[in-house]
């Protein structure tokens, strides 16, 4: 059993074993034994161990949250140590990674906190905060993204191609604590985007008009253009009654009156008896002529049906306003058109670091 | 014998399938211009005169049971005879193998009473009966002709044999149950080998009811 449960745990330690998590876990205890060393005024230790544990985060392209806290101790321990210049280099690259950052004002001395407080105001930079996938309606839509300042700042939000050529300006003005940015999917000019791609870039700039730093997030764009519906069938002749008698019936009653009237009249004939008067014999042939005269004119080819006619015209007004439903069905789908967002990750351009 | 075998040959023609289950009535009244005519020994006499009938089906899928019945007086046409009742009547039991087609069998009695004497036919009958609408579905003509497979009467001479038949055409208006008639109908009976003959026909117009 005891055997048994090492296998496992040997195999359960196999599988969990990779580069990445290997690189957390020693960047965790760097962190872990760096802190230690700050709490115990140990700043050289801290500060090298910090920093050691800021560069495999770097490197390991490591979540803003992840690097922020490694950081600010980094910052803290520079200060102690009397290297200001350190500090101030460690809290603005903080500041860039996270501009909503603050550090904890019940761990860290007044000390810390008024030099990272100066270095935030000095520093200009934004976050970029926007939903991964958006899809919005080209016609009465706007795309979102909220802008949040490390400090007040003058900022201009530009929409650019590929290519780092302007596509559209968005905003350009100053910024206190946050922003909200709107993009209606059209160009300039007011026309739809025709791009799959394009660029959000948003420079901060310091308050002489220098430029303090440059973010850039792409977004991949996709047009959605709805199928418009088909149009119905046309309608088959099956579908459509005769509109015009056919001669069948009046030939029937053609037909069958002269038969019916031979029989009556060769009647005494087939029966054997031949000396047989023919007038009552011809008065039934002639009724039969006569019902056979009618039948034949009410039955006549080619003769309207008005019955008919008003089922056909009942079938080709549902048949009409069955294309009229469609027509309109497309015109609502060919104005709804979509423009779908993906935002990727946002990147410094230019940014300062320690 | 033979109407046992005719019987039989019915029974099993529609023993089959049986499209319908429901009893469908018929009734209807008719008035008949009859003429009958009796060639003997080179002479003729004839009687002509109105006649009335009456007479009803009821029919279960493709069986049917037929009554008739016709009375009138007839009145020389020639000579000094004098004028005689006609007093007729038929029970038929048929059978349709297909709709238009109708197979029947039965007696058929006939008798003319003049001052106190009879003279009675009986004709044990095979009729073939076809009808089929020809204007629209208003109009149904039909044609019937039968033949006496036995026969018997109280005159001298033997019997030899009979036949006849009827055609016309029966008008349903609309989808009411009310039908009228017209048609033609000839019954003719040889005797003796030839030496009577017994000629009856006429015009026969009658309304009816029919429910289908």
């Amino acid at each position: 059993m005891r055997r048994q449960l090492a296998w496992l745990g040997v195999l359960a330690c196999a599988l969990g074993f990779t580069p990445t998590r290997a690189m957390a876990q020693a960047a965790d205890s760097l962190l872990v034994t760096g802190v230690r060393a700050y709490k115990n005024l140990d700043f050289d230790l801290a500060a090298l161990l910090l920093r050691r544990r800021a560069a495999q985060l770097t490197a390991a392209n490591a979540p803003v949250a992840a690097r922020a806290e490694g950081l600010v101790y980094l910052g803290a321990a520079e200060l102690f140590r009397g290297r200001r210049d350190s500090a101030i280099a460690v809290f603005r690259r903080l500041v860039m990674l996270d501009p909503r950052y603050r550090p904890d004002r019940l761990v860290f001395p007044p000390e810390v906190t008024s030099v990272f407080e100066g270095v935030r105001l000095r520093t200009k930079t934004v976050a970029i905060v926007v939903p991964r996938d958006t899809e919005i309606p080209i016609q009465e839509g706007a795309f979102r993204g909220w802008l949040v300042a490390s400090s007040f700042q003058t900022v201009s939000v530009t929409l650019l191609y590929e290519n780092g050529t302007s596509f559209r300006p968005l905003y350009f003005g100053p910024i206190g604590d946050s922003l909200e940015v709107q993009w209606d999917g059209r160009d300039a000019a007011g026309q739809p985007v025709i791009v799959d791609r394009l660029l959000l870039r948003v420079a901060s700039r310091a308050p002489t008009g220098e430029l303090a730093s440059l973010l850039q997030l792409p977004l991949d764009l996709q047009i959605s253009r709805p199928d418009t519906a088909p149009w119905p069938a046309p309608l088959a002749d099956s579908e459509l009654r005769p509109e015009r008698a056919a001669g069948g019936a009046a030939t029937r009653a053609l037909l069958g009156g002269l038969l019916l009237s031979a029989a009556v009249v060769s009647l005494p004939v087939a029966v054997g008896s031949h000396d047989t008067p023919s007038g009552p014999r011809v008065a039934v042939a002639s009724a039969v002529g006569v019902a056979t005269a009618l039948g034949y004119l009410l039955h006549r080819p080619s003769r309207s049906l008005p019955e008919n006619i008003r089922a056909n015209d009942a079938v080709r007004d549902a048949w009409r306003r069955r294309v009229a439903a469609v027509q309109a069905e497309n015109g609502r789908r060919r104005t709804d058109v979509r423009l779908r967002v993906h935002a990727g990750d946002p990147a410094a351009i230019e940014a300062a670091g320690p | 014998m033979r109407i046992g075998w005719l019987l039989s040959l019915a029974v099993a023609v529609g023993a089959g399938r049986l499209p319908g289950q429901r009893f469908h009535t018929a009734a209807a009244a008719s008035v008949v211009t009859a003429r009958v005519r009796t060639e003997q020994l080179g002479g003729a006499a004839q009687f002509s005169g109105a006649a009335f009938g009456a007479g009803g089906t009821l029919s279960l899928g493709r069986f049917q049971v037929g009554l008739t019945y016709l009375q009138g007086r007839l009145d020389p046409d020639t000579g000094s005879a004098r004028a005689r009742d006609l007093v007729e009547g038929a029970v038929l039991l048929g059978v349709r193998p297909v709709e238009w087609l109708t197979l029947s069998c039965g007696p058929h009695a006939r008798a003319y009473a003049a001052s106190g004497q009879t003279q009675r036919w009986l004709f044990w009958e095979v009729r073939v009966r076809a009808a089929k609408p020809f204007i629209g579905s208003a109009v149904r003509g039909y044609a019937e002709l039968w033949r006496a497979v036995a026969a018997d009467a109280n005159v001298p001479e033997p019997f030899d044999h009979a036949q006849g038949g009827e055609a016309g055409m029966i008008i349903r208006l609309a989808r009411a149950p009310l039908e009228g008639r017209i048609g033609y109908r000839i019954d003719h009976a040889v005797l003796g080998g030839g030496t009577r003959l017994e000629t009856v026909d006429g015009v026969v117009i009658g309304v009816g009811l029919a429910w289908r």
